[in-house]
């Protein structure tokens, strides 16, 4: 039996959706029929009132509804904070407004225009957008890797409403940001690349993303049809939209401009490093970057080159002719061994060698071995003793290690095929001063190395002071030689022990004797064509030191990748391929070409797609923009403008509002001014009434991002700096897989903004209180209400510990129960207490105290614990009027 | 309960999303129990016995299997002989192997499916596949599904709970209700002494009747002074039923009164909140007490049933859940519940019956061919459905894909998998996607 491809089976999904009809056309003639399509009307704006409020009043929905009466002054600041900075409102704010004698509208003016500049504006609507651009910090595939510089692009979508950014230009640099912002000067050019993580943040399938790049292709053409144009372009993946003049031809032709673009990658289970990560510096610096690492390149080369292969077979060859072995053992895993307890004595002549080499047991490879080895020999009744304890002071000078009376100590990597000096000099190893090693000359294992302090170093384990250790490869041993500068007897000291117990499985020791003199030279020649000479050891310390300043940030975002045409995928089915479409916009907003054999397409698409004679540019953000301040959009559907999705409830004002957008310059604070100026947004709360009348304001619940913000600003530990990046684990470490995924969660007191957000864990609280899905484009938030949330004001931690503080608050901030109480209505309810707040308050307590068994003072901290866990939980502070 | 006086009806107004619904069609069972096995189990080992396989074992054959290729090392591949005796047990005569000695024992009860088939042959997207129909993309799961379908029974715990002690592949996707509202989400609970988060009381229970009171008193007042506001008295019942919650949920998982034969039959030791035995015995309290839809996963995404090392693992995988497995159906069956519940037991794959050596000690991914099995309300006791080959490399006769799966699954529930839709994204949605025949053969 076969085995389908899963995408054969979403096609023919897909192709279900089909009536009839050819699966690849042209695209049906039925934009006539389609509403959004048509061009902007140019609305005749009436001529008494707020042109809003004229368009709803004489809406045919609300002839039979009335208008809601004006919200109080408190009510009003409330939602204006909360709607525009996603914030309680300050009550000094409230205050000032309410005590403003002006008209209403205008000290109302005043209390928006101080929102919109705060910079929490930008915080609060940055993550409406990022709720559209499913924004998350792990890349979705199989092992969900985390994206360590996705945060550049959240931070870009802030700081993009707090300045104001045009919509077109902030359109057209999410798609294209990289090509269109190249001749700017370097601030704004890094911008505008970090605007392009829109596409890099498309969600990434499977075990290899490299083999599903045509589902990624998808989530980004799917993201692009409904953030900026209300499409659901991606139906017409398998075959032409059933409802919506999309063709087939229209999906692929935008596929191609997709496919020849380079996506940043984030790692995957087969291929955890990220690539193609985008530096955010003037090409002076990445033309340094390329030359250090181009020396550096060459200083390795030259390095390796080291390993003379001749002198290194010399050896060997001489050795495996002349080896005597003395001893042999193994030490057990944290054990330790006197190897010379019966005194081990060898008959030597000048330019002989012994050798001592540490293995591996098993197959776990490198341990920590301490080594204490020592060699004596007496001769006219003076006694010399060599030690590879001698040289804690001068271990890195030369190789081999001069000692007294002209021996030496040379030490090996002979677990190659053949014998390699030990020939870099390790520094600092693992950023510890005291630690000093020789190493392979790639950095890595073996080595041998020393703690020169007085004092223990905590490293990967405990390492004793003036010790010397050896450290063997997985691969095999590590070698210790001492050379000979004497004729007679010598005696072998030898111990061992285990430096790094729990560490893997033990070490085996082989002690031998080179019995020809000539092995001393051989050992002496391979170390000196060996090691670096000092001049390029010097160069290759100052190399690396330079690098610091050549550190260069990245983004995670895209570039220009090799242009192509794509071909229609058959039923959607990627494996069977047909003809080449080439790349255009889509035919039912004009088409047009995008793109050619030097280019992606994508400037070309930018414009399109951001561009005023697009009559779904406005008229989709306009939308959005209405929908997000009163709760519902003019048009239902926010992401779908097509067929399938809702009519517009006021056409006429929709169109006004999209003209409004594009003849103040595309300027989104100046539509909000607009919105927040009409009375229609200044009407009461009330929801009884239809809802596509907008005849009272939407009451609605405090969002996932509103709620935990408010707890934090009631304990008086919200964090108001700006997020920065995410505390990764770094790169390097990375081993995630489909069976250890990406997992972490990373606590923080800053706004809920800046939370990190997983792909394929939700995080249990935003999605408790309805979170955006970071797997697929949020128009608006859900308000589901379940005994779960409940739960959470009951007994939550997080929630517990933010009324514990708040109460510690109001206690120190008033003496007496009214004094508490008023700041904390002010503080929570835009309101001051009234007396049967204080009423409530003081039966609750009574109650309380009968039966709290405590002294006066807890008494009161346990009373107002609890009270500010009641107004915290409580619907005044959750819903918003 | 002292205190909350107010008792309102948000439910009428069609505010409650988890309010008891009719089904298309009157129903078989009332609740599901869905046992699933992390990591393939193998189906040639357990349910599916395939004597020429011994006979022909280090036999050469030729597939384009998906786990083989361009996989270096797999040029060749060699038939692999099961490790496990099968023998025939109960009036049916069903065949298993010494895996599951006491699932055995409960053959005549189940309804064994030998030839299931799915998509993908990567546990990420097999799972997902089992749990949503959708194997790439993340959709509402199976559970969420039939509580959007018939909401749920008891108000004092949710429709849809999840018992895991790990996550298994794509997280929290299979339990998530993506799309449709968020009331239908499964509720995780973690085997411990929280099963359910923020469920116990963080202060003595007589002070949060004082608070709850004191909110719901604010909650009224902040009702009475407007009009309209559906939102809020919704959100005042939501406090009732969390505070029910608070001592039905820990009665549920409240072990202390199940008698010593209850726990023995289990293999449950007194005063343990772990391993699948507590699962099982907890999915048995929960739809007692009306919980519409019960997942029990078995382990995490590592250290399941994924054998490619060593195909021995399977006997402490198999130990952990064949006597707790057995229990619950015996346990169900002996108070009448197995009459209105559905048990479901399945895997995201089976294994392969090749490796690239005949002696190789492991077995890889098959989505080709695997088993499944269903107990309970409405099921037909002691048979087989479908076929694999001589080999059980692909269903035979009457193959049953997942889609089919969950039709059925729908179909015992009184749900019409091509009526239940949800609308999203301009399209409607259904957990079959556009598949899906319910698998008469198994029904009683």
């Amino acid at each position: 039996m076969r085995s389908w491809p899963l995408d054969y089976f979403y096609a023919l999904a897909c192709l279900s959706l089909l009536l009839a009809g050819p699966l690849v056309a042209e695209s049906k003639k039925s934009e006539g029929t389609l509403w959004s399509l048509r061009p902007l009307a140019r609305v005749e704006v009436p001529k008494d009132g707020h042109p809003i409020d004229s368009f709803i009043q004489a809406n045919a929905l609300s002839k039979e509804q009335k208008q809601t009466p004006r919200a109080s002054r408190r009510e009003l600041v409330r939602r204006a904070s909360y709607g525009l900075t996603g914030l309680p409102s300050n009550p000094k704010m409230v205050e000032a407004f309410v005590a403003d004698a002006r008209p209403d509208p205008v000290a109302f003016r005043d209390v928006y225009e101080d929102l919109l500049e705060s910079y929490h504006y930008g915080e609060h609507w940055g993550r409406h957008w990022l709720d559209v651009v499913r924004y998350a910090d792990t890349a979705g595939e199989n092992s969900d890797h985390p994206l360590p510089h996705a945060w550049r692009y959240r931070n870009w979508v802030i700081d993009a409403f707090n300045e104001d950014k045009p919509y077109d230009q902030f359109v057209r640099d999410q798609i294209a940001g990289d090509l269109l912002g190249q001749d700017l000067p370097q601030a704004q050019r890094n911008a505008a690349i970090i605007a392009t993580g829109y596409l890099a943040i498309s969600r990434r399938f499977g075990h290899d993303i490299d083999k599903r790049m045509y589902l990624m292709y998808e989530d980004t053409i799917d993201n692009l049809g409904k953030a900026f144009l209300g499409l659901t372009i991606s139906c017409a993946r398998c075959h032409d939209h059933k409802h919506d003049p999309i063709a087939m031809r229209d999906y692929y032709a935008l596929y191609g401009v997709f496919d020849s673009t380079r996506f940043s990658f984030p790692g995957c289970e087969p291929k955890q490093q990220p690539r193609d990560l985008i530096p955010l510096v003037s090409e002076a610096l990445v033309a340094r970057k390329k030359a250090w690492e181009e020396r550096q390149a060459a200083l390795d080369a030259e390095l390796k080159s080291a390993d003379q292969p001749n002198k290194s077979k010399a050896l060997k060859t001489l050795a495996g002719k002349c080896y005597k072995v003395v001893s042999q053992g193994e030490v057990p895993e944290g054990g330790s061994v006197q190897v010379t307890k019966d005194p081990v004595v060898l008959k030597v002549r000048k330019g002989e060698a012994i050798q001592l080499s540490i293995s591996p047991l098993k197959n776990h490879g490198a341990d920590t071995t301490i080594v204490d080895f020592s060699i004596s020999h007496t001769s006219g009744g003076k006694m010399t003793r060599w030690s590879v304890n001698d040289h804690f002071d001068e271990f890195l000078t030369n190789h081999p290690v001069q000692a007294a009376e002209g021996a030496a100590w040379c030490f090996l990597d002979i677990g190659s095929p053949d014998p390699r000096v030990l020939n870099r000099r390790d520094v600092a190893v693992s950023g510890h001063e005291e630690l000093n090693a020789w190493t392979a000359h790639d950095g890595g294992l073996p080595s041998v190395l020393i703690n020169d302090s007085n004092q223990p170093v905590n490293v990967w384990h405990t390492l004793p002071p003036r010790t010397f250790f050896c450290h063997p490869s997985q691969r095999g041993a590590v070698a210790i030689a001492w050379l000979s500068p004497v004729d007679g007897t010598v005696t072998v000291d030898l111990s061992l022990s285990d430096g790094h117990p729990g560490g893997p499985d033990g070490v085996e020791w082989l002690l031998e004797h080179f019995a020809e003199t000539s092995v001393a030279r051989a050992y002496r020649e391979l170390c000196e064509v060996s090691v670096p000479r000092a001049e390029l050891v010097a160069e290759i310390a100052a190399h690396a030191a330079k690098s610091k300043e050549l550190m260069i940030p990245v983004a995670y975002a895209v570039t220009e990748g090799e242009p192509k045409q794509a071909r229609v995928h058959l039923r959607g089915n990627h494996e069977e391929i047909g003809e080449e479409v080439p790349r255009q916009f889509l035919a039912m907003l004009g088409g047009g070409k995008l793109g050619d054999s030097a280019s992606s397409g994508r400037r070309e698409l930018a414009e399109r797609m951001a561009s005023a004679n697009n009559p779904l540019t406005a008229r989709v953000m306009v939308n959005r923009l209405w929908a997000w301040h009163f709760g519902r959009g003019l048009v239902a559907t926010p992401n779908d403008f097509g067929n399938h999705g809702a009519q517009p409830s006021h056409p006429e004002l929709l169109d006004y509002l999209a003209g409004y957008l594009i003849e103040h310059g595309w300027s989104v604070k100046a539509l909000q001014r607009h919105l927040l100026s009409s009375a229609t947004y200044q009407q009461a709360a009330r929801d009884d009434i239809r809802p596509d009348t907008f005849a009272a304001f939407a009451r609605r619940r405090l969002t996932a991002e509103e709620l935990r913000d408010t707890l934090l600003v009631a304990s008086g530990e919200l964090d108001r700096t700006p997020g920065v990046a995410h505390p990764f684990p770094p790169e390097e470490s990375w081993s995630f897989t489909q069976h250890g995924p990406f997992a972490d969660e990373y606590d923080t007191k800053r706004r809920s903004v800046y939370v990190m957000r997983k792909r394929n864990r939700a995080s249990r609280f935003f999605a408790l209180f309805n979170g955006a899905d970071p797997n697929a484009s949020t128009a608006q938030r859900e308000a589901t209400t379940v005994p779960t949330q409940a739960l959470y004001f009951m007994n939550d931690p997080f929630f517990h510990n933010c009324a514990a503080k708040f109460a510690k608050r109001l206690r120190k901030s008033g003496t007496t129960a009214e004094d508490r109480l008023e700041i904390a209505c002010r503080e929570l309810f835009a309101r001051p207490a009234r007396p049967e707040d204080l009423a409530d308050f003081r039966e609750f307590a009574n109650e309380l105290e009968s039966i709290v068994e405590r002294d006066a003072k807890s008494k009161d901290a346990e009373i107002w614990n609890a009270y500010a866990r009641v107004l915290l939980a409580s619907n005044e502070l959750l819903h918003l009027d | 309960m002292p205190g909350l006086l107010h008792r309102l009806a948000a439910a009428e107004d069609g505010l409650d999303p988890l309010a008891f619904k009719q089904g298309h069609h009157p129903a078989k069972a009332k609740n599901v129990i869905f046992l699933f096995m992390t990591g393939g189990v193998s189906h040639v080992d357990t349910f599916d016995p395939k004597p020429k396989l011994t006979a022909d074992v280090g036999k050469e054959v030729k597939v384009d299997h998906p786990e083989i290729q361009n996989r270096p090392g797999y040029e060749r591949i060699f038939l692999k002989a099961p490790q496990w005796d099968f023998s025939a047990h109960g009036q049916c005569g069903t065949e298993v192997s010494t895996l599951f000695p006491h699932v055995a024992t409960c053959v005549d009860d189940i309804a064994l499916i030998r030839s299931m088939h799915t998509d993908h042959s990567n546990h990420y997207n097999a799972t997902l596949g089992m749990h949503t129909g959708s194997f790439a993309f993340a959709r509402p799961s199976i559970g969420s599904w039939v509580s959007y379908g018939l909401g749920t029974a008891n108000q004092n715990l949710p429709s849809f709970i999840t018992i895991a002690p790990k996550q298994t592949y794509a997280g929290t996707q299979v339990y998530a209700s993506d799309f449709l509202p968020g009331a239908h989400q499964g509720t995780l609970v973690v085997p411990g002494p929280e099963p359910i988060a923020n469920v116990t009381p963080r202060v003595a229970k007589s002070q949060q009747e004082l608070e709850l009171a004191a909110l719901q008193r604010l909650n009224q007042r902040h009702l009475s002074q407007r009009t309209g506001n559906a939102l809020s008295e919704a959100r005042i019942k939501t406090f009732e039923t969390a505070f029910g919650m608070q001592m039905e949920a820990p009665a549920a998982f409240d072990f202390s009164r199940e008698s010593e034969a209850t726990h023995k039959l289990y293999g449950l030791e007194r005063g343990s909140t772990e391993g699948f035995a507590w699962q099982c015995l907890a999915a048995r309290r929960l739809v007692e007490r009306g919980v519409r839809f019960v997942e029990l996963i078995d382990t995490g995404s590592s250290g399941n049933w994924d054998s490619h090392g060593n195909m021995l693992d399977h006997v402490k995988l198999a130990k952990n859940v064949d006597q707790p497995i057995a229990a619950l159906l015996k346990d169900l069956k002996g108070r009448g519940l197995l009459e209105e519940t559905l048990v479901v037991w399945t895997t995201e794959f089976g294994r392969t019956p090749f490796n690239n050596k005949a002696d190789a000690p492991g077995r890889e991914h098959h989505n080709w061919a695997f088993s499944s099995w269903l107990a309970g309300a409405g099921v037909k006791p002691g048979t087989v459905y479908g076929a694999t080959d001589e080999y059980g490399m692909n269903p035979e006769t009457d193959p049953v894909h997942v889609h089919d799966l969950h039709a059925t699954i729908l179909h015992l529930m009184g749900l019409d998998h091509e009526q239940l839709t949800f609308r999203h994204s301009g399209r409607d949605f259904r957990l079959t996607d556009v598949y899906g025949n319910v698998v008469d053969g198994v029904l009683a």
